[in-house]
């Protein structure tokens, strides 16, 4: 089952559907073990192939286990075991080939996974009040179907308190109806958006290095500088989207994963509008308890702003290095722990300057502002170049045009990106401004049930359109 | 027991919703839909209008014994949704040749060309067909006077161009090319187009809405029955028109249906079967082009997928453009005849898309040019010793935009 299908959605809305015959924390908890277990039963047939899976589960929970009963000495342990066997599960290629499985086996969603039982084998380290997690729900935590593939990385404590409340959270028909527009758009956004992004990047990758006129490769370049980032947006938040609306559906409330990633106007802000499940529970887990050792360790007041610059390179190194386990990722992470960094040391640099009043009149300047949004937004479609390219795709990329050309297009792309982001913000804070009492036009009820009627239609249509082969020569003028 | 958190402010406006949307909110939706879906077509129909007749109003489509052929001195006009209004003129051969089918002047080279729809110049005005260009650029190539006689005629495939043949033998040839595409093979044996047309052509609307709601319900899926009845709106070509310009989606979409299994690196059975077919077709040509002295080339024209692969120099394993052409060269060169092989110059045509009608498939009149040079450029490189170039071509696909 593609996580993105119709057929996921219905299977979500019927699985929503039975879990909602009875408001019983019982019932709902069996209504999303089986959903769970079936939706893996989808995306595997073959049994055998869960054997690793339950494998790390059964290692996490056992480490869990162990921290539950006062085991504090084993927290390192269990969390390095867990570490270890994920990147061996995974096949980072920095380990050696032959200590790998060799037979097929299932490893869909295991990134998520890892992180969640990561959470919990932390948290029972550091409690003082211990609490037990039984096996039930520690499976329905860790294979929760809505979070199983691409998150959100919700943390237990939120998990629990909406799953297991003895009173679900009220499920009425307005909830449900911006629930049901939720999915639409977050279909439209996978299924269209994304699709037309990734069509036009795949044509522009084509192109940038066939023998085209010099004008015609640096518009594949263009292309290909500004439209992965979208595709990303599009692709990842529209399925988030999704399975927000189906876990509240469900009754449970599941984290928001981005906050309008490319209104941010520096690297720094940008982290904390997108992925941010991710990049929260890396700041909680990383970035925080390596600060606070290294202010322990490292004394003068002078250096102790850079530590937090060495620590957001080490925070987002993790995060690009997690994404994938070949080279180029060690590079991806690098980039956006060095972005992290630089913009760091430019914020202290501008405030040592300028001071913090002059630092803040300047964020705020809107020339400032916009610019920066560009500056961001091509930081980061840069930076991606490592994260969807081979070293082979990289290498024909960059060869297409010289160096200098490069600079031109990045620069064009820059331009771009600071215009067509700050017409978007100003259109947005003009549509929402047309208001009644009940509020902004946009967001009405009515609002939305068109615009969400016209997704469903288009998304519908192009799915259908899609999913049929193309025609050959037609014959039938006969 | 974990209490229930605090519901955020949206969900504290829980309140019931006004009676009055209950039916409001349903009957927004559906107005949305029906009038994003009713413009939608109409300017569809505006933008891609189809005239109802076209050049089967010229042609004879139900004689066995020729196979689809032309009327003579017949002439009609069509438009098909993509293509731009054109005329179809036969001559009192009932062939679509530009000239009228009389013995050659002296001192002219003669070449007859035979082949099905895209030989013919089908959708493009027969001034902008390769039919029509080829002579001048031979002549420019070569320096002799050339002239092309054009028997190509639609859904003259390999069998039903065996039915004609006496015709191009009979046109006085000094050289007979064959215009091949894959559906030579794909639909070598058919000689009447009748198989193919549409089954619910004729029936009355309301027919037609039952077949095609009973189509939907008896189809393998919903999706596949909703694609089939979605399939026949003009919003269906409009969506597909634009959505194929893409060479990377437009090929992805083709590799889905089971026409493309001539794109694989392994023929399946049935493709090795229907291959077959078309050698005793091309034995009986070439055979028969010997036995009259005639020299006999044959030219495989890509199809859109095929040309699109081939650009973009890159195609998903299993696949491989060029195993037909490597099938069709095989048996064209077996049986004594010339291959003249256009596909590999496709690697360095960028965007070959633009050369074809995205949803119709046929070469548009940029494609024919394209071919024109393609064409020629073999001709004249030594392949047929009578057209040899003073000076040896260069490939120069650019110039034909």
């Amino acid at each position: 089952m593609d996580t993105s299908s119709f057929q996921f959605v219905l299977f979500g809305l019927a699985a929503a559907l039975v879990s909602n015959f009875s408001r019983s924390r019982v019932w709902r908890s069996a209504v999303l073990l089986a959903s769970s277990l079936v939706f893996l039963g989808l995306l595997a047939h073959n049994p055998l192939v869960f054997i690793p899976l339950a494998g790390f589960l059964l290692l996490g929970y056992g480490g869990l286990l162990l921290l539950e009963r006062g085991r504090s000495k084993s927290e390192v342990w269990s969390i390095l075991t867990v570490l270890f066997a994920y990147i061996w599960l995974k096949k980072y290629t920095f380990l050696p080939e032959s200590i790998f499985l060799h037979s097929p086996y299932f490893t869909l969603g295991l990134s998520y996974i890892f992180f969640r039982v990561l959470h919990l084998l932390i948290e029972a380290g550091d409690r003082s009040e211990k609490r037990h997690i039984g096996p039930g729900a520690y499976l329905l935590y860790t294979l929760n179907f809505t979070t199983l593939l691409s998150g959100p990385i919700q943390r237990y404590d939120e998990f629990a308190r909406d799953q297991f409340a003895q009173e679900p959270i009220p499920l009425g028909p307005r909830v449900m109806g911006l629930q049901l527009e939720r999915i639409v758009r977050g279909f439209f956004k996978v299924n269209v958006l994304a699709m037309l992004f990734d069509m036009a990047r795949a044509d522009a990758l084509t192109q940038i290095s066939q023998p085209l006129p010099l004008s015609l490769k640096l518009y594949a370049a263009f292309r290909l500088a500004l439209v992965y980032p979208l595709f990303l947006y599009a692709n990842f938040s529209g399925y988030i989207d999704i399975v927000i609306a189906l876990a509240r559906l469900m009754r449970v409330r599941l984290p928001e994963n981005f906050a309008r990633p490319f209104s941010a106007s520096s690297v720094l802000e940008f982290w904390n509008r997108w992925h941010i499940t991710l990049s929260t529970w890396l700041k909680t887990y990383v970035y925080n308890p390596l600060l606070v050792a290294l202010m322990r360790r490292i004394q003068p007041a002078a250096l102790q702003p850079f530590l937090g610059v060495f620590c957001f390179f080490v925070t987002f190194f993790l995060v690009g290095v997690w994404h994938g386990r070949t080279s180029e990722f060690i590079i991806f992470g690098v980039m956006t722990g060095g972005g992290m960094s630089v913009n760091k040391l430019w914020q202290l640099g501008l405030v040592r300057g300028l001071g913090r009043k002059g630092y803040r009149g300047l964020s705020d300047q809107p020339a400032y502002v916009a610019f920066g949004r560009g500056l961001n937004f091509i930081w980061f479609a840069f930076t991606l170049f490592w994260f969807w390219a081979s070293w082979m795709q990289i290498d024909t990329i960059f060869a297409a045009l010289s160096v200098s050309q490069w600079l031109g297009v990045w620069l064009a792309a820059w331009l771009s990106a600071t215009l067509l982001l700050a017409l978007w913000e100003w259109l947005r804070v003009v549509l929402l401004s047309i208001k009644t009492a009940e509020g902004p036009v946009l967001t009405s009820r009515y609002a939305r049930v068109v615009y969400a009627s016209a997704l469903g239609l288009i998304a519908f249509v192009l799915t259908v359109l899609l999913n049929q082969p193309a025609p050959g020569i037609v014959y039938k003028a006969f | 027991m974990i209490p229930s958190r605090a519901v955020n402010a949206a969900e504290e406006k829980e309140a019931m919703l006004p009676r009055r949307d209950w039916i409001l909110l349903p009957a927004i939706g559906l107005l949305t839909i029906g009038l994003l879906a009713g413009s939608t077509e109409f300017l569809a129909r505006r933008m891609f209008y189809e005239s109802k007749t076209g050049v089967a109003s010229c042609m004879v489509l139900n004689d066995p014994t020729t196979g689809a052929r032309g009327i003579a001195n017949a002439v009609c006009r069509g438009k098909a949704p993509e293509s731009e209004w054109t005329e179809y003129r036969f001559n009192h051969c009932g062939h679509r040749a530009g000239m009228e089918c009389a013995p050659k002047q002296p001192g002219v080279y003669r070449i007859v060309m035979i082949g099905s729809s895209v030989a013919m110049g089908e959708y493009v005005q027969r001034e902008k067909t390769f039919a029509a260009l080829l002579p001048s650029e031979l002549a420019r190539l070569t320096g002799r006077k050339v002239e092309l006689y054009n028997e190509g005629m639609g859904w003259g495939f390999s069998h039903s161009t065996t039915l004609r043949f006496k015709d191009a033998l009979q046109a006085q040839p000094d050289l007979i090319l064959w215009v091949l595409t894959h559906e030579d093979v794909a639909r070598a044996p058919v000689v009447l187009p009748t198989a193919d047309l549409d089954p619910n052509a004729g029936v009355s609307f309301s027919a037609k809405a039952w077949l095609r709601a009973h189509d939907i319900f008896a189809g393998k899926s919903i999706m596949d029955g909703v694609a089939g009845v979605f399939g026949h709106t003009r919003t269906a070509l409009l969506l597909r028109h634009f959505l194929y310009r893409s060479q990377s989606q437009y090929v992805k979409s083709y590799l889905l249906g089971s026409n493309a299994g001539f794109l694989r690196t392994e023929l399946d059975a049935g493709w090795k079967a229907r291959l077959k077919e078309f050698d005793g077709d091309a034995t009986e040509i070439e055979g028969r082009s010997k036995m009259a002295g005639v020299p006999f080339a044959a030219v495989f024209v890509p199809i859109h997928s095929q040309a699109a692969m081939v650009s973009a120099g890159a195609w998903p394993p299993g696949y491989d453009p060029y195993t037909l052409d490597n099938a069709m060269r095989a048996i064209i060169v077996s049986h004594g005849g010339t291959y003249l092989d256009i596909l590999p110059d496709f690697r360095s045509i960028p965007d070959p898309g633009r050369y074809y009608m995205p949803v119709d498939g046929h070469p548009n009149a940029q494609g024919h040019a394209v071919y024109t040079v393609l064409i020629a450029k073999e001709l004249a490189s030594g392949a047929i010793p009578a057209l040899r170039a003073a000076v040896q071509p260069q490939g120069a696909p650019e110039r034909a935009k």
